[in-house]
C-alpha cells in the first residue's frame, strides 16, 4: 500500500499535482455558497425539549430577540431627566423605529410608552409618556415622577438611579442583530450632548461574535500559517521545501471546508474553527517527513530512494497518529450538540485527508525539486544540524531521561496529582458576552448597563394551567341541556356541532358556543330556559377556564415573583400582577394602598380591559395568553453567566419543592439565558462522554496497532498527563470551563498522542534494528527526537499570533496549542524514556535479543554522563 | 307618450349610471362633511349591537359584544354615546358614556361593575385602542373633519378618493391617510393610513352595507394591521334609527343602571 502510494507519487508527480489541484478547485468552488449560523440556540437539536418549549413560549407570548440600547448621563445632576438627554432619547427612538427589521410595535422606550395618571379633576388619564421630547428641564423632571409610579418601566426603561435610560429594540431575526446594531451605532454617533451610548444584549453579542469570528479567521489563520512557515524555514533553511506543508495544509482546509459547505451544512461558531484545528495537524506529518528527509538527504544518492526510505519509516506512525487523532475528533459525534458533531466529523475527515495528501504530495513535491534547491539541506546536515542547540539539548534530555527514571516518574506523578486537584476546581461557566475581551465595546456596554439597570439578560419563568376535567363536565351537562332546548322547540343542530368541536383554544371554543347560543336565544320568541342555562354554563366554564385572571392565581404569580427575587440572582421581575395592580391603583385615585389585585375575576378582567384601551394593547399578551391559561414572568438578570442562571434555577427548584404549585399548574423556564445553560450542561456531559469514549478507543487502537497492550498503555501516558495538566491548569488559574475549552479536549487528546506514537514506534524499530535497548536509546534522541521537538516548537509558536486576537476563544485556542505541545512534548521526550527505562526488561522482552536491557542501559547511560 | 318618455329616461339611467348621479362634487371639504354625516350621524338617534372579533398575529381570537346607543345633539356636531358590554361575561355590565364634542375634548365616563366604580376618563389623544381591538377610539366615535386638510385626489366611477393630512401631526401616529368615499352613499368604504415613509400600515374597510330605515348602513367592517399584528372584524346587528331616545338616557345615572328599555332588541322584522 505505502509502496504503491509513494511510487505513484514519485513517478507521476504531475498526476498528483493535477488531481490535488482539481479537487482543491472543485471544493473551493463550493465555498461561496457558505451559510453562516451564529445562533447558539442551534447548539441544541431542533427537537430538544427545552428548545421546543422555548420556541413555543417565544411564539405564544410574541417574544422577540432584542437589542438593548442604553443612554447614560453621568454628569447632569438630574441624570437622564434633563431636556437634552430625553430629547436625544426621543430622537433616537424614532429613528430606530424606522430601521428595517425592527419590530416597531413592540419597541420599548419612554418615547413610545403609555402613561396612566390622575387628571386634574379626579379623572383617570391615559396618555403617551413622552410623545414629544420635553421642552423644558421641568417637563423632563415630571417624567421622573411619572416613571417612579410605573413599576414596569422603573429599572427597565430608566435605571433606578435615574442616570440611564434604555431602549429595547425587538428584531425580526437574530442575524439582523449585528447590522442593526451598526445602524444604531451610526445614529448615536450623530447625536450631540454629553450622554454616552451603549449597545448590548445576547443577540448582539452572539451575532457580532459571528461576524468578528470570520474576520478573525481571515486574519488569524493566515498569520498562524505565516508563523508556521517562518518557523519551518528556520529549521530547514529551505523556503521551497517548507512551502510543501503549507500547500498540504491549504489543500486539506479548502477541501474539508468546501465539502462541509457543499453538503449544505451551516458554518457555525464551531465549524469556523476547523481551519485553525486542521492546519497544525496537516503540517505535523509533513514536518516528520521533511525532518527525516533532511537528516537522511545525501546529494550523492537518488532523491527517490531517500524519500521512499523515509516514507517507509514514517508510514506506520503517521497512519497511527492520523487514525488516533481522527478518532479523537470523531468522538465528538457522541455529544448531543449538532454543531459539535459536524465539527468533529469534518475535522476527523480532514485529519485523514491530510494524511493522504501528505503521503501523495510531499514525495511528489520533493522529487520534483531541483537538486541545487535541496543542496542547502545537505549543508545543514553536514554542518550544523547534528550540533544545533536543539540537538544538544535533546541529547542531554535523553541522557537525563534514561538515567533518572524514578525521579521523572515521581515528578510526573506530582504533576498528575496537582493536575487532578486543579481539575476538581474547574468552574463550569459560560457567557457569550465574555467571548469578547474586557475592552470590547459590547463588554463595556454590558458592564455599564448592568451597573445601572436591573439587568439586560432575559429569562422567562412560565406558569401554565392545564385541566381537562371541566371540559368533559361541561360537555356532559351541555348535552342534557341541548336535549331540553330541542324539546322546547329550538333547532340545536349547529350548536351541538359547535360544542363537539375541538377545544384546543378554550377561549375561541366557548366564544363560538356563546355566539351561537346567543343567536338561537334571539330566534326563540318566548325564550328558552334550557338555552339560557346553557349560556350561563358556557360563560361560567369560559370564565373559570381563564385561570390567571383569578385573583388567587395572580397572588400565586406574585408569590413566585417574590421567590424569584429571593434567589438573589434576579434583578427584577415583570409580570401580569404588576399591570393589574397599577391600573387598579389609578382607577381608585392613585393611592398606594390601592396597589392591589382586585377581589374577583371579573374585576381583574375589567381592569385589564382598561389596560387594553391604550396605545399598546398588545403588550398584555407578552405576559399572558388570551385564554389566560399561560403566563410568563419576565426576569431581568444582571449576569448572563451560566453559573448565575443555574443558581437561580436550583433555588427555584428548591422553592417549588418546599412550596408545591397548585394542582394543574406547571412551571418551566425559557429565554436565551436559560437556553445557554441547557446546551452548556449537555455539552459538559457530552464532552466528558466523548473524551472517555475517545480515550478507550485510542487505547484499543494503540494496543492493536502496536500489537501489545503494554505499549498501548504506555502510549496513553503522555496524553493522560497532558489532558490532566492542561485542564488542571485551567482549574488552578480559575478560567471558566466554557464552550471553546470543552471542545479543545478532543484536540488535546488527538495531538498529544501523536508524539508518543512516533516515539514508541521509532524506539521499537530502533531496538529491533540495533538489537540493543541502550543503543536505540541514544539513537532515538537524534533524528526522531528532533522531529518531535521541531513539531512541538513549530505548532506551539505557530499559534502565538492567536494571543493577539480580539476574541477570547481564539486566545484560548492559542494557549491550548502551546500548552498541548509543551506538555505532550516534554511528557514524550522525558516521561516515556523514563518509563521505558524502568520497564525495559519486561517491555522490550520480545524486541531485544539482550537479556537484561536495563542493566546494560544503566552502564551505557552511565558512560555518557 | 309620457310613458314612453319615462321608460326611455329609465333606460338611459340604467345604461349610463354616471348620468343618474348628481354632478360629481369637486370640493373636498364638502365631500368629507357629507361622509362624516353619512357615517356617524344617520337619523337623529340610533342603536346597534356590535360583535367584535379581535384576531392577533397568531390567529387567536377574542370576542367582544356590546350595544351602542347614540343620540345626536346637533347633526355634524356634538353627539352622545352609551356603550354597554354584554360579552364576554366577565366584562358584562361595563358601560362607557361619551359626550362627544367637536373641536374640544370629549367627556368620557366609565362604569366597571366588578369594582363597582364610576370614573371619569380623559385621554391625551383619541388614537388609543378601543377595548383591545385594532379599531381606535376615534374610528368608533368619528374624527373631526376640521382636524385634517383634505385634498380630492381623483374621482372614479364609484368613489371620491381623498387624501387627508393632519393639522397637528404630533397628535396622531400617521402622516396621512387616503379614503375612498362612495359617490352614492358617501360612506367611506376604505381608509388607508400611511406612515412617514409613505408605507400603508393600517387599513379600515367596509365589507357589507345594508339599508336600514332608509339609511345605507355599514353592517360589516374590518381593520387590518398591515404590520402583521392581526385584524379586527366588526359586525353590526339589530340596528334601528330614530327611536326617539330621551336625552336623560345619556347621563351618569345610566352607568350603574343601564336603560333596559332602550337596550332591549327591537322587534324582529318579519
Amino acid at each position: 500500500m505505502k509502496q504503491a502510494i509513494t511510487s505513484l507519487a514519485i513517478h507521476r508527480p504531475r498526476t498528483v499535482y493535477v488531481i490535488a489541484a482539481v479537487l482543491a478547485l472543485f471544493f473551493a468552488a463550493q465555498l461561496p455558497r457558505i451559510h453562516i449560523d451564529t445562533d447558539p440556540e442551534n447548539m441544541l437539536p431542533a427537537t430538544q425539549v427545552d428548545r421546543v418549549f422555548n420556541d413555543r413560549v417565544e411564539q405564544v407570548f410574541a417574544l422577540h430577540d432584542a437589542i438593548v440600547v442604553g443612554i447614560v448621563n453621568e454628569t447632569d445632576p438630574d441624570g437622564i431627566y434633563n431636556k437634552q438627554s430625553l430629547t436625544a432619547l426621543h430622537t433616537l427612538s424614532r429613528e430606530i423605529l424606522a430601521i428595517e427589521g425592527v419590530i416597531a410595535p413592540d419597541l420599548m422606550s419612554l418615547a413610545v410608552s403609555d402613561n396612566i395618571t390622575q387628571g386634574e379633576s379626579g379623572e383617570i388619564r391615559f396618555a403617551w409618556m413622552m410623545n414629544e421630547a420635553p421642552a423644558t428641564d421641568a417637563a423632563a423632571e415630571s417624567i421622573r415622577s411619572h416613571v417612579s409610579r410605573l413599576p414596569l418601566l422603573m429599572d427597565t426603561l430608566v435605571s433606578a438611579d435615574g442616570k440611564a435610560a434604555a431602549i429595547y429594540v425587538p428584531i425580526a431575526s437574530k442575524d439582523l442583530s449585528y447590522p442593526i446594531s451598526l445602524e444604531i451605532q451610526a445614529l448615536t454617533d450623530g447625536l450631540a450632548g454629553n450622554d454616552s451610548y451603549h449597545i448590548t444584549g445576547l443577540p448582539v453579542a452572539e451575532d457580532t461574535f459571528g461576524v468578528q469570528m470570520f474576520e478573525q479567521m481571515a486574519v488569524s489563520a493566515p498569520l498562524a500559517g505565516l508563523m508556521i512557515f517562518l518557523l519551518m524555514w528556520y529549521f530547514f533553511r529551505n523556503a521551497r521545501l517548507v512551502l510543501a506543508p503549507m500547500i498540504v495544509a491549504m489543500t486539506t482546509v479548502v477541501i474539508t471546508m468546501g465539502l462541509l459547505v457543499g453538503l449544505g451544512f451551516t458554518v457555525h461558531i464551531m465549524s469556523s474553527m476547523i481551519p485553525i484545528f486542521l492546519m497544525p495537524i496537516a503540517v505535523v506529518d509533513s514536518v516528520h517527513i521533511m525532518s527525516e528527509f533532511a537528516d537522511h538527504y545525501d546529494p550523492e544518492k537518488d532523491v527517490s530512494e531517500t524519500i521512499q526510505r523515509v516514507v517507509g519509516h514514517l508510514y506506520k506512525p503517521m497512519l497511527f497518529t492520523s487514525l488516533t487523532t481522527s478518532v479523537g475528533f470523531a468522538s465528538l459525534l457522541l455529544t448531543p450538540i449538532p454543531p459539535v458533531q459536524v465539527f468533529g466529523a469534518f475535522v476527523a475527515f480532514g485529519v485523514l485527508l491530510a494524511f493522504l495528501v501528505t503521503m501523495f504530495f510531499i514525495p511528489a513535491y520533493i522529487v520534483r525539486m531541483k537538486p541545487e534547491k535541496l543542496e542547502n539541506l545537505s549543508r545543514l546536515k553536514a554542518g550544523s544540524d547534528a550540533d544545533t542547540l536543539l540537538a544538544r539539548a535533546l541529547r542531554a534530555a535523553g541522557r537525563f531521561a534514561f538515567g533518572h527514571g524514578k525521579l521523572i516518574t515521581a515528578l510526573a506523578l506530582g504533576v498528575l496529582a496537582v493536575g487532578v486537584a486543579g481539575v476538581l476546581q474547574i468552574q463550569i461557566n459560560d457567557n457569550p458576552i465574555r467571548w469578547f475581551k474586557d475592552t470590547h465595546r459590547i463588554r463595556v456596554a454590558d458592564k455599564v448597563l448592568n451597573q445601572h439597570f436591573a439587568g439586560t439578560y432575559d429569562a422567562f419563568f412560565v406558569l401554565e394551567y392545564e385541566d381537562d376535567l371541566p371540559l368533559a363536565d361541561f360537555r356532559k351537562r351541555a348535552d342534557t341541556l341541548l336535549n331540553d332546548a330541542g324539546r322546547l322547540g329550538a333547532d340545536v343542530t349547529s350548536l351541538r356541532a359547535t360544542i363537539e368541536q375541538d377545544a384546543a383554544d378554550m377561549l375561541a371554543y366557548f366564544d363560538a358556543i356563546i355566539a351561537v347560543t346567543d343567536d338561537l336565544l334571539f330566534e326563540s320568541e318566548q325564550g328558552n330556559e334550557a338555552l339560557e342555562a346553557l349560556m350561563s354554563l358556557a360563560e361560567e366554564a369560559q370564565s373559570s377556564g381563564k385561570y390567571f385572571q383569578n385573583p388567587e392565581a395572580l397572588q400565586l404569580v406574585e408569590t413566585v415573583q417574590q421567590a424569584l427575587m429571593d434567589t438573589g440572582g434576579v434583578g427584577k421581575t415583570n409580570a401580569l400582577p404588576d399591570i393589574v395592580k397599577v391600573v387598579n391603583r389609578e382607577l381608585f385615585g392613585g393611592k398606594a394602598e390601592d396597589y392591589t389585585i382586585p377581589a374577583t375575576s371579573p374585576a381583574v378582567a375589567q381592569t385589564l380591559l382598561q389596560f387594553q384601551s391604550s396605545h399598546r394593547p398588545q403588550d398584555l399578551w407578552h405576559m399572558v395568553t388570551p385564554d389566560f391559561r399561560s403566563t410568563a414572568i419576565w426576569l431581568q438578570l444582571k449576569s448572563g453567566d451560566n453559573q448565575d442562571m443555574s443558581q437561580v434555577i436550583t433555588a427555584m427548584d428548591d422553592y417549588l419543592k418546599a412550596n408545591p404549585l397548585p394542582d394543574g399548574v406547571t412551571a418551566n423556564w425559557a429565554g436565551k439565558t436559560y437556553i445557554n445553560v441547557v446546551w452548556q450542561n449537555e455539552m459538559v456531559a457530552g464532552m466528558l462522554k466523548s473524551l472517555l469514549g475517545a480515550f478507550v478507543m485510542v487505547f484499543f487502537m494503540m494496543a492493536l496497532l502496536f500489537r501489545s497492550p503494554s505499549f498501548g498503555l504506555l502510549a496513553m501516558v503522555p496524553l493522560t498527563l497532558t489532558i490532566i495538566a492542561v485542564y488542571g491548569l485551567i482549574g488552578w488559574i480559575g478560567k471558566d470551563y466554557d464552550m471553546p475549552i470543552a471542545v479543545l479536549s478532543s484536540l488535546t487528546l488527538g495531538l498529544s498522542v501523536d508524539f508518543a506514537i512516533h516515539f514508541i514506534q521509532r524506539m521499537r524499530t530502533l531496538v529491533a534494528e540495533m538489537g540493543s535497548f541502550a543503543v536505540a536509546a541514544t539513537h532515538i534522541f537524534e533524528e526522531p527526537a528532533r522531529a518531535i521537538a521541531r513539531n512541538a516548537i513549530v505548532i506551539a509558536l505557530g499559534f502565538t499570533p492567536l494571543f493577539f486576537a480580539a476574541l477570547v476563544p481564539y486566545i484560548t485556542v492559542g494557549a491550548f496549542m502551546a500548552s498541548i505541545m509543551a506538555i505532550s512534548g516534554l511528557a514524550t521526550l522525558l516521561l516515556l524514556p523514563a518509563l521505558m527505562w524502568l520497564t525495559a526488561g519486561w517491555l522490550f522482552k520480545s524486541t531485544t535479543r539482550q537479556t537484561s536491557a536495563s542493566t546494560s542501559l544503566t552502564e551505557s547511560t552511565g558512560d555518557s554522563l | 307618450m309620457s310613458k314612453v318618455w319615462t321608460s326611455m329616461v329609465t333606460a338611459a339611467l340604467l345604461v349610463l349610471p354616471g348620468i343618474s348621479q348628481a354632478e360629481a362634487l369637486t370640493d373636498a371639504d364638502e365631500i368629507v362633511s357629507r361622509a362624516n354625516l353619512a357615517a356617524y350621524y344617520a337619523g337623529a338617534d340610533g342603536r346597534s349591537e356590535v360583535r367584535m372579533i379581535i384576531q392577533d398575529a397568531q390567529g387567536r381570537e377574542q370576542r367582544r359584544q356590546f350595544t351602542v346607543l347614540r343620540r345626536d345633539v346637533e347633526d355634524g356636531h356634538d353627539q352622545d354615546f352609551l356603550v354597554v358590554f354584554s360579552q364576554p361575561s366577565d366584562v358584562r355590565g361595563t358601560v362607557f358614556l361619551v359626550k362627544k364634542h367637536v373641536g374640544a375634548d370629549d367627556d368620557r365616563w366609565l362604569y366597571l361593575p366588578g369594582l363597582d366604580l364610576v370614573k371619569r376618563i380623559s385621554a391625551g389623544d383619541k388614537r388609543t385602542s378601543f377595548v383591545g381591538a385594532h379599531y381606535f377610539y376615534e374610528d368608533v366615535s368619528g374624527r373631526g373633519p376640521d382636524e385634517d386638510i383634505h385634498v380630492l385626489l381623483h374621482t372614479t366611477d364609484a368613489a371620491y378618493v381623498l387624501e387627508h393630512v393632519p393639522k397637528d401631526p404630533s397628535s396622531v401616529e400617521f402622516t396621512k391617510y387616503t379614503t375612498w368615499i362612495d359617490r352614492e352613499t358617501y360612506l367611506p368604504m376604505k381608509i388607508e393610513y400611511a406612515n412617514a415613509t409613505g408605507r400603508v400600515y393600517r387599513r379600515v374597510e367596509v365589507i357589507e352595507v345594508t339599508e336600514v330605515d332608509g339609511h345605507p348602513t355599514v353592517t360589516k367592517s374590518r381593520v387590518i394591521d398591515l404590520d402583521g399584528n392581526g385584524e379586527t372584524n366588526m359586525e353590526f346587528r339589530f340596528i334601528a334609527y330614530d327611536i326617539e331616545m330621551p336625552a336623560d338616557v345619556f347621563t351618569e345615572r345610566s352607568l350603574r343602571s343601564p336603560p333596559r328599555d332602550w337596550l332591549k332588541r327591537p322587534a324582529r322584522e318579519k
